[in-house]
Protein backbone atom coordinates (compact mmCIF):
# COMPACT_ATOMS: atom_id res chain seq x y z
CA UNK A 1 0.00 0.00 0.00
CA UNK A 2 1.64 3.72 -0.81
CA UNK A 3 0.65 6.63 1.21
CA UNK A 4 0.60 9.88 -0.44
CA UNK A 5 2.88 12.69 0.78
CA UNK A 6 0.85 15.79 0.68
CA UNK A 7 1.88 18.82 1.06
CA UNK A 8 1.47 21.42 4.34
CA UNK A 9 -2.09 22.52 4.46
CA UNK A 10 -1.96 25.91 4.28
CA UNK A 11 -5.21 26.92 5.07
CA UNK A 12 -6.44 27.34 8.62
CA UNK A 13 -5.88 24.22 11.09
CA UNK A 14 -9.69 23.77 11.01
CA UNK A 15 -10.05 23.02 7.27
CA UNK A 16 -7.06 20.69 6.85
CA UNK A 17 -7.74 17.36 6.34
CA UNK A 18 -7.89 14.64 8.91
CA UNK A 19 -4.58 12.55 8.88
CA UNK A 20 -4.97 10.01 12.40
CA UNK A 21 -8.39 8.94 13.19
CA UNK A 22 -8.91 6.69 16.46
CA UNK A 23 -11.94 4.70 16.96
CA UNK A 24 -12.52 3.11 19.98
CA UNK A 25 -8.98 2.31 20.23
CA UNK A 26 -7.09 0.42 23.19
CA UNK A 27 -4.38 -0.63 23.98
CA UNK A 28 -3.03 -3.33 26.99
CA UNK A 29 0.09 -4.96 28.54
CA UNK A 30 -0.60 -8.38 30.04
CA UNK A 31 -4.24 -7.79 30.53
CA UNK A 32 -3.80 -4.27 32.03
CA UNK A 33 -5.36 -1.74 29.50
CA UNK A 34 -3.46 1.14 29.67
CA UNK A 35 -4.68 3.53 27.36
CA UNK A 36 -8.46 3.52 25.73
CA UNK A 37 -9.26 6.67 22.76
CA UNK A 38 -12.75 6.27 22.24
CA UNK A 39 -12.53 8.80 19.07
CA UNK A 40 -9.77 11.04 18.38
CA UNK A 41 -8.70 12.96 15.18
CA UNK A 42 -5.50 14.59 14.59
CA UNK A 43 -5.71 17.29 11.36
CA UNK A 44 -2.74 17.41 8.60
CA UNK A 45 -0.15 19.52 9.55
CA UNK A 46 -1.23 20.59 12.87
CA UNK A 47 1.64 20.70 15.47
CA UNK A 48 0.23 18.83 19.06
CA UNK A 49 1.35 19.00 22.25
CA UNK A 50 0.39 16.09 24.67
CA UNK A 51 1.27 16.99 29.01
CA UNK A 52 0.38 14.59 31.30
CA UNK A 53 1.61 12.88 34.28
CA UNK A 54 3.82 9.56 34.17
CA UNK A 55 2.16 6.69 33.03
CA UNK A 56 -1.10 8.96 31.32
CA UNK A 57 -0.41 6.88 28.20
CA UNK A 58 1.67 9.82 25.91
CA UNK A 59 4.27 7.09 25.08
CA UNK A 60 1.68 4.43 23.91
CA UNK A 61 -0.18 6.52 21.87
CA UNK A 62 2.94 7.85 20.44
CA UNK A 63 4.05 4.49 19.72
CA UNK A 64 0.35 3.49 18.12
CA UNK A 65 0.38 7.07 15.99
CA UNK A 66 4.48 5.80 15.05
CA UNK A 67 2.90 2.13 14.10
CA UNK A 68 5.60 0.67 16.31
CA UNK A 69 3.01 -1.30 17.72
CA UNK A 70 -0.96 -1.82 17.32
CA UNK A 71 -3.50 -1.65 19.47
CA UNK A 72 -5.47 -4.54 21.13
CA UNK A 73 -8.94 -2.99 20.47
CA UNK A 74 -10.12 -0.41 18.12
CA UNK A 75 -9.09 0.92 14.63
CA UNK A 76 -6.68 3.91 13.00
CA UNK A 77 -7.19 5.29 10.09
CA UNK A 78 -4.51 7.17 8.68
CA UNK A 79 -5.28 9.22 5.41
CA UNK A 80 -8.57 8.06 5.93
CA UNK A 81 -7.83 3.88 5.43
CA UNK A 82 -8.18 1.77 7.97
CA UNK A 83 -4.40 0.43 9.40
CA UNK A 84 -3.44 -3.07 9.78
CA UNK A 85 -0.41 -4.28 10.40
CA UNK A 86 0.27 -5.61 7.11
CA UNK A 87 0.49 -1.49 5.97
CA UNK A 88 3.01 -0.46 9.13
CA UNK A 89 6.66 -0.67 7.39
CA UNK A 90 4.84 1.34 4.55
CA UNK A 91 3.75 3.81 6.84
CA UNK A 92 6.72 3.71 9.02
CA UNK A 93 8.81 5.16 6.10
CA UNK A 94 6.49 8.07 6.37
CA UNK A 95 5.90 8.54 10.20
CA UNK A 96 8.65 8.58 12.50
CA UNK A 97 8.92 8.18 16.35
CA UNK A 98 11.69 10.07 18.24
CA UNK A 99 11.31 7.42 21.80
CA UNK A 100 12.20 9.07 24.83
CA UNK A 101 14.92 7.28 25.22
CA UNK A 102 16.60 6.73 22.57
CA UNK A 103 19.11 4.50 21.19
CA UNK A 104 22.47 5.38 18.70
CA UNK A 105 24.17 2.86 16.95
CA UNK A 106 27.52 2.26 17.65
CA UNK A 107 28.85 4.59 15.12
CA UNK A 108 29.33 7.99 14.13
CA UNK A 109 27.10 11.02 14.24
CA UNK A 110 26.95 11.29 10.61
CA UNK A 111 25.72 7.29 9.98
CA UNK A 112 23.32 7.81 12.14
CA UNK A 113 22.10 10.35 11.07
CA UNK A 114 22.21 8.69 7.74
CA UNK A 115 20.90 5.45 8.64
CA UNK A 116 17.44 6.23 7.94
CA UNK A 117 18.26 7.69 4.33
CA UNK A 118 20.17 4.91 3.70
CA UNK A 119 17.10 2.81 4.44
CA UNK A 120 15.19 4.86 1.91
CA UNK A 121 17.47 4.30 -0.90
CA UNK A 122 18.13 7.72 -0.51
CA UNK A 123 22.00 8.19 -2.57
CA UNK A 124 22.04 11.46 -3.59
CA UNK A 125 22.73 14.22 -1.32
CA UNK A 126 23.04 12.05 1.52
CA UNK A 127 25.56 13.85 3.04
CA UNK A 128 24.38 17.28 2.34
CA UNK A 129 20.72 16.07 4.01
CA UNK A 130 23.14 14.60 6.83
CA UNK A 131 24.94 18.29 7.33
CA UNK A 132 21.37 20.11 6.95
CA UNK A 133 20.03 18.02 9.68
CA UNK A 134 22.75 17.94 11.92
CA UNK A 135 22.50 22.12 11.25
CA UNK A 136 18.73 22.14 12.51
CA UNK A 137 19.44 20.56 15.65
CA UNK A 138 22.55 23.22 16.41
CA UNK A 139 25.66 20.46 15.88
CA UNK A 140 28.01 21.30 13.56
CA UNK A 141 28.68 19.01 11.05
CA UNK A 142 32.23 19.57 10.60
CA UNK A 143 32.67 19.11 14.41
CA UNK A 144 30.22 16.19 15.37
CA UNK A 145 29.69 14.48 11.99
CA UNK A 146 32.97 12.38 12.38
CA UNK A 147 32.88 11.68 16.33
CA UNK A 148 31.52 8.87 17.58
CA UNK A 149 28.12 8.56 19.48
CA UNK A 150 30.54 6.85 22.86
CA UNK A 151 31.55 10.82 23.04
CA UNK A 152 28.66 12.63 23.24
CA UNK A 153 26.50 13.71 25.84
CA UNK A 154 23.45 13.23 27.09
CA UNK A 155 21.99 16.38 25.59
CA UNK A 156 24.17 15.80 21.94
CA UNK A 157 23.03 12.14 22.03
CA UNK A 158 19.14 13.56 21.91
CA UNK A 159 20.25 16.07 19.09
CA UNK A 160 21.92 13.44 17.16
CA UNK A 161 19.06 11.01 17.24
CA UNK A 162 16.37 13.96 16.33
CA UNK A 163 18.59 15.04 13.69
CA UNK A 164 18.02 11.45 12.41
CA UNK A 165 14.15 11.84 12.16
CA UNK A 166 14.50 15.51 10.94
CA UNK A 167 16.79 13.94 7.68
CA UNK A 168 14.36 11.59 6.56
CA UNK A 169 11.76 14.69 6.13
CA UNK A 170 9.03 12.32 7.74
CA UNK A 171 5.49 13.42 6.96
CA UNK A 172 4.72 13.07 11.03
CA UNK A 173 7.42 13.48 13.64
CA UNK A 174 5.88 12.02 16.63
CA UNK A 175 8.74 13.32 19.41
CA UNK A 176 8.44 11.94 22.60
CA UNK A 177 9.56 13.91 25.39
CA UNK A 178 12.53 15.42 23.58
CA UNK A 179 13.83 18.27 26.01
CA UNK A 180 13.89 15.45 28.50
CA UNK A 181 17.32 16.00 31.00
CA UNK A 182 18.59 18.76 27.90
CA UNK A 183 19.86 21.94 28.65
CA UNK A 184 18.54 25.39 28.13
CA UNK A 185 20.33 26.14 24.84
CA UNK A 186 19.31 22.21 23.35
CA UNK A 187 15.66 22.81 24.64
CA UNK A 188 15.66 26.35 22.17
CA UNK A 189 17.34 24.00 19.19
CA UNK A 190 14.51 21.43 19.90
CA UNK A 191 11.54 23.80 19.54
CA UNK A 192 13.11 25.69 16.25
CA UNK A 193 13.63 22.70 14.70
CA UNK A 194 9.88 20.92 15.12
CA UNK A 195 9.41 24.66 13.75
CA UNK A 196 11.56 24.25 10.69
CA UNK A 197 10.09 20.72 10.00
CA UNK A 198 7.06 22.06 9.41
CA UNK A 199 7.50 25.16 7.70
CA UNK A 200 9.78 23.83 5.44
CA UNK A 201 8.00 20.07 4.18
CA UNK A 202 4.48 20.32 5.74
CA UNK A 203 5.21 17.91 8.78
CA UNK A 204 2.76 16.99 11.28
CA UNK A 205 3.98 16.75 14.52
CA UNK A 206 2.79 15.62 18.05
CA UNK A 207 4.98 16.20 21.01
CA UNK A 208 4.71 14.97 24.39
CA UNK A 209 6.45 17.26 27.64
CA UNK A 210 6.09 17.45 31.00
CA UNK A 211 7.15 21.13 30.56
CA UNK A 212 3.40 22.59 29.23
CA UNK A 213 4.31 26.52 29.15
CA UNK A 214 7.28 25.49 26.67
CA UNK A 215 4.48 23.57 23.99
CA UNK A 216 2.47 27.05 24.51
CA UNK A 217 5.31 29.01 22.89
CA UNK A 218 4.64 26.88 19.43
CA UNK A 219 2.01 24.22 19.70
CA UNK A 220 -1.43 24.43 17.79
CA UNK A 221 -3.18 22.48 20.40
CA UNK A 222 -2.41 20.93 23.84
CA UNK A 223 -4.30 17.74 24.59
CA UNK A 224 -4.04 16.59 28.14
CA UNK A 225 -3.69 12.76 29.24
CA UNK A 226 -4.66 11.10 32.75
CA UNK A 227 -5.33 7.56 32.84
CA UNK A 228 -4.77 6.24 29.76
CA UNK A 229 -7.41 8.75 28.51
CA UNK A 230 -7.81 11.96 26.52
CA UNK A 231 -9.06 14.30 28.68
CA UNK A 232 -9.63 17.29 26.28
CA UNK A 233 -7.66 20.34 25.00
CA UNK A 234 -5.99 22.59 27.00
CA UNK A 235 -5.04 25.25 24.79
CA UNK A 236 -5.29 25.87 21.32
CA UNK A 237 -4.05 28.23 18.70
CA UNK A 238 -6.94 29.45 16.33
CA UNK A 239 -4.84 28.74 12.72
CA UNK A 240 -1.76 27.10 12.02
CA UNK A 241 1.44 28.78 10.83
CA UNK A 242 1.20 31.11 14.28
CA UNK A 243 4.66 30.98 15.87
CA UNK B 1 69.83 -28.04 29.97
CA UNK B 2 66.44 -27.92 31.02
CA UNK B 3 63.57 -29.67 28.78
CA UNK B 4 62.09 -26.20 28.47
CA UNK B 5 65.20 -24.26 27.10
CA UNK B 6 65.87 -27.48 25.05
CA UNK B 7 62.13 -27.28 23.66
CA UNK B 8 62.71 -23.78 23.10
CA UNK B 9 65.61 -24.16 20.84
CA UNK B 10 64.45 -26.39 18.93
CA UNK B 11 61.22 -24.73 18.18
CA UNK B 12 63.65 -21.71 16.38
CA UNK B 13 65.27 -24.31 14.66
CA UNK B 14 62.75 -25.69 13.23
CA UNK B 15 61.07 -22.93 12.00
CA UNK B 16 64.00 -21.29 11.18
CA UNK B 17 65.60 -24.15 9.12
CA UNK B 18 61.85 -24.58 7.25
CA UNK B 19 61.37 -28.29 8.66
CA UNK B 20 59.09 -30.20 6.31
CA UNK B 21 57.59 -32.03 8.68
CA UNK B 22 56.42 -29.23 10.75
CA UNK B 23 55.89 -27.11 8.02
CA UNK B 24 53.13 -29.86 6.36
CA UNK B 25 51.92 -30.14 10.23
CA UNK B 26 51.74 -26.18 10.45
CA UNK B 27 49.60 -26.19 6.80
CA UNK B 28 47.26 -28.74 7.47
CA UNK B 29 46.43 -27.75 10.93
CA UNK B 30 45.72 -23.83 9.55
CA UNK B 31 44.06 -25.39 6.57
CA UNK B 32 41.37 -27.31 8.76
CA UNK B 33 41.04 -24.87 11.36
CA UNK B 34 40.43 -21.95 9.05
CA UNK B 35 37.90 -24.28 6.58
CA UNK B 36 36.53 -25.06 9.94
CA UNK B 37 35.61 -22.35 11.30
CA UNK B 38 34.36 -20.63 8.26
CA UNK B 39 31.77 -23.15 8.31
CA UNK B 40 30.82 -22.67 11.53
CA UNK B 41 30.47 -18.73 11.56
CA UNK B 42 28.23 -19.76 7.84
CA UNK B 43 25.65 -21.70 9.70
CA UNK B 44 26.79 -20.79 13.79
CA UNK B 45 25.42 -16.98 13.16
CA UNK B 46 22.30 -17.45 11.23
CA UNK B 47 21.27 -20.20 13.67
CA UNK B 48 22.58 -18.23 16.96
CA UNK B 49 20.97 -15.01 15.42
CA UNK B 50 17.79 -16.85 14.98
CA UNK B 51 18.17 -18.20 18.89
CA UNK B 52 18.69 -15.29 20.31
CA UNK B 53 16.74 -12.48 18.25
CA UNK B 54 13.34 -14.70 17.19
CA UNK B 55 10.46 -16.14 20.06
CA UNK B 56 9.49 -19.33 18.88
CA UNK B 57 7.86 -22.40 20.72
CA UNK B 58 10.64 -24.37 22.29
CA UNK B 59 13.37 -21.97 22.11
CA UNK B 60 14.36 -22.15 25.90
CA UNK B 61 14.86 -25.95 25.72
CA UNK B 62 16.74 -25.28 22.29
CA UNK B 63 19.30 -22.23 24.01
CA UNK B 64 20.14 -25.18 26.82
CA UNK B 65 20.27 -27.97 24.31
CA UNK B 66 23.24 -25.58 22.80
CA UNK B 67 24.68 -24.35 25.74
CA UNK B 68 25.09 -28.40 26.53
CA UNK B 69 26.83 -28.77 23.30
CA UNK B 70 29.78 -26.15 24.43
CA UNK B 71 30.85 -29.12 26.71
CA UNK B 72 30.80 -31.68 23.98
CA UNK B 73 34.29 -33.79 24.44
CA UNK B 74 35.89 -33.86 20.98
CA UNK B 75 36.66 -37.97 21.09
CA UNK B 76 32.66 -37.95 20.75
CA UNK B 77 32.24 -36.03 18.08
CA UNK B 78 35.52 -37.82 16.65
CA UNK B 79 33.57 -40.85 17.38
CA UNK B 80 30.27 -39.63 15.74
CA UNK B 81 32.08 -38.52 12.57
CA UNK B 82 33.74 -42.02 12.20
CA UNK B 83 30.71 -43.56 12.48
CA UNK B 84 29.29 -41.35 9.95
CA UNK B 85 32.41 -41.88 7.11
CA UNK B 86 33.44 -45.16 7.69
CA UNK B 87 33.11 -47.56 5.18
CA UNK B 88 30.08 -48.91 6.25
CA UNK B 89 28.44 -45.72 7.82
CA UNK B 90 25.93 -43.78 6.35
CA UNK B 91 28.58 -41.52 4.58
CA UNK B 92 30.78 -44.62 3.77
CA UNK B 93 30.68 -43.99 -0.42
CA UNK B 94 32.02 -40.66 -0.16
CA UNK B 95 35.97 -42.21 1.29
CA UNK B 96 36.18 -39.26 3.29
CA UNK B 97 37.75 -40.75 6.68
CA UNK B 98 41.31 -40.64 7.02
CA UNK B 99 41.58 -37.22 4.76
CA UNK B 100 41.51 -33.16 5.89
CA UNK B 101 37.92 -33.23 5.04
CA UNK B 102 36.80 -35.64 8.27
CA UNK B 103 38.54 -33.76 9.90
CA UNK B 104 37.23 -29.90 8.48
CA UNK B 105 33.77 -31.86 9.61
CA UNK B 106 34.52 -32.61 12.73
CA UNK B 107 35.86 -29.61 13.70
CA UNK B 108 33.09 -27.70 12.34
CA UNK B 109 30.62 -29.87 14.23
CA UNK B 110 32.76 -28.42 17.16
CA UNK B 111 33.20 -24.98 16.31
CA UNK B 112 29.38 -24.96 15.38
CA UNK B 113 27.46 -24.74 18.70
CA UNK B 114 30.29 -22.30 20.54
CA UNK B 115 29.24 -19.70 17.63
CA UNK B 116 25.86 -20.43 17.84
CA UNK B 117 25.58 -20.35 21.71
CA UNK B 118 28.06 -17.00 21.68
CA UNK B 119 25.88 -15.44 19.12
CA UNK B 120 22.84 -16.19 20.42
CA UNK B 121 24.56 -14.59 23.73
CA UNK B 122 25.96 -11.10 21.94
CA UNK B 123 21.96 -11.12 20.32
CA UNK B 124 20.63 -11.33 23.89
CA UNK B 125 22.50 -9.22 25.32
CA UNK B 126 21.72 -6.02 22.58
CA UNK B 127 19.77 -2.88 23.89
CA UNK B 128 16.36 -3.57 24.21
CA UNK B 129 15.98 0.03 22.82
CA UNK B 130 17.62 -1.06 19.26
CA UNK B 131 14.39 -2.59 18.11
CA UNK B 132 12.10 0.16 18.34
CA UNK B 133 14.87 2.66 17.04
CA UNK B 134 15.11 0.71 14.02
CA UNK B 135 11.31 -0.23 13.84
CA UNK B 136 10.79 4.09 14.16
CA UNK B 137 13.58 4.75 11.25
CA UNK B 138 11.60 2.03 8.77
CA UNK B 139 14.04 -0.53 9.04
CA UNK B 140 12.76 -3.32 7.16
CA UNK B 141 13.02 -6.83 8.95
CA UNK B 142 16.10 -7.99 6.74
CA UNK B 143 18.04 -4.57 7.35
CA UNK B 144 16.99 -4.92 11.19
CA UNK B 145 18.89 -8.50 11.26
CA UNK B 146 21.37 -6.96 9.52
CA UNK B 147 21.74 -3.64 11.60
CA UNK B 148 21.31 -5.91 15.12
CA UNK B 149 23.97 -8.38 13.57
CA UNK B 150 26.16 -5.44 13.31
CA UNK B 151 26.04 -3.66 16.60
CA UNK B 152 26.35 -7.27 17.76
CA UNK B 153 29.56 -7.08 15.89
CA UNK B 154 32.47 -7.32 18.98
CA UNK B 155 30.64 -10.30 20.56
CA UNK B 156 30.57 -12.27 17.10
CA UNK B 157 34.15 -11.66 17.05
CA UNK B 158 34.33 -12.98 20.41
CA UNK B 159 32.83 -16.11 19.16
CA UNK B 160 34.93 -16.24 16.14
CA UNK B 161 38.14 -16.36 18.60
CA UNK B 162 36.74 -18.79 20.93
CA UNK B 163 36.15 -20.99 18.66
CA UNK B 164 39.01 -20.90 16.46
CA UNK B 165 40.93 -21.05 19.45
CA UNK B 166 39.33 -24.33 20.52
CA UNK B 167 39.29 -25.75 16.63
CA UNK B 168 43.25 -25.08 16.40
CA UNK B 169 43.85 -26.56 19.41
CA UNK B 170 41.40 -30.13 19.77
CA UNK B 171 43.17 -33.39 19.20
CA UNK B 172 40.78 -35.69 19.50
CA UNK B 173 38.50 -35.39 16.34
CA UNK B 174 41.84 -35.17 14.22
CA UNK B 175 43.24 -38.33 15.44
CA UNK B 176 40.21 -40.32 15.44
CA UNK B 177 39.16 -39.35 11.83
CA UNK B 178 41.85 -37.94 10.34
CA UNK B 179 44.57 -40.87 11.44
CA UNK B 180 47.61 -38.65 11.98
CA UNK B 181 49.38 -39.68 8.49
CA UNK B 182 52.39 -38.14 7.76
CA UNK B 183 52.63 -35.11 4.26
CA UNK B 184 48.24 -35.46 4.82
CA UNK B 185 46.53 -35.63 7.57
CA UNK B 186 49.03 -35.09 10.31
CA UNK B 187 48.49 -31.27 11.96
CA UNK B 188 50.02 -29.84 15.40
CA UNK B 189 48.17 -31.61 17.77
CA UNK B 190 48.62 -35.18 16.32
CA UNK B 191 51.92 -34.63 15.84
CA UNK B 192 52.13 -33.48 19.48
CA UNK B 193 50.71 -36.63 21.13
CA UNK B 194 52.66 -38.86 18.51
CA UNK B 195 56.00 -37.03 19.81
CA UNK B 196 55.02 -37.29 23.75
CA UNK B 197 53.87 -41.23 22.93
CA UNK B 198 57.44 -41.95 21.35
CA UNK B 199 58.75 -39.93 24.37
CA UNK B 200 60.33 -36.96 22.49
CA UNK B 201 59.08 -34.92 25.19
CA UNK B 202 60.77 -31.76 24.07
CA UNK B 203 59.95 -32.29 20.21
CA UNK B 204 56.64 -31.84 21.65
CA UNK B 205 56.90 -28.94 23.65
CA UNK B 206 58.73 -27.08 20.49
CA UNK B 207 55.59 -28.27 18.18
CA UNK B 208 53.68 -26.93 20.93
CA UNK B 209 55.03 -23.36 21.38
CA UNK B 210 54.91 -23.23 17.18
CA UNK B 211 51.08 -23.53 18.14
CA UNK B 212 50.73 -21.21 20.59
CA UNK B 213 52.25 -18.72 18.58
CA UNK B 214 50.02 -19.30 15.92
CA UNK B 215 47.38 -18.98 18.05
CA UNK B 216 48.85 -15.67 19.10
CA UNK B 217 48.71 -14.58 15.78
CA UNK B 218 45.54 -15.25 15.13
CA UNK B 219 43.88 -13.56 18.32
CA UNK B 220 46.61 -10.40 17.32
CA UNK B 221 44.95 -10.47 14.12
CA UNK B 222 41.22 -10.25 15.16
CA UNK B 223 42.14 -8.01 17.92
CA UNK B 224 43.15 -5.92 14.56
CA UNK B 225 39.60 -6.46 12.77
CA UNK B 226 38.36 -5.47 16.41
CA UNK B 227 39.95 -1.94 16.27
CA UNK B 228 39.09 -1.36 12.82
CA UNK B 229 35.25 -2.74 13.36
Amino acid sequence: MRFSSSPACSRSLSSCPLLYIFQDVEQAYKGRTVLSVARWSVRRGTVLGLVGPNGSGKSTLLRLMGFVEFPVRGTIFFEGRRISRKDAQALRLEVTLLPQDPYLLDRTVADNVAYGLSVRGVRRGRAARVQEALQWVGLDPGVFGGRSVRALSGGEARRTALAARLAVRPQVLLLDEPTAEIDGDSVQRVRSAILHARSNWGATVVVTSHDREWLLTFCDEIQEMRDGRLTGPIAAKATIGVQ
Amino acid sequence: MGPFLEALIRAFRMILTVDPEVYSAVGTTLYVSTVSLVLSLLFGIPAGFLLGYASFPGRRVLRTFVDTLLSLPTVLIGLLVYGLLTHNGPLGRFELLFTVHAIVIGQSLLGFPIVTALTASAVEALDQRLRLTLLSLGASPLRRCATSLREARYGLLAAAVTAYGRVLTEVGIAIMVGGNIKWHTRTLTTAIALETNKGDFAAGIALGLILLLMASGVNAALYGLRKRA
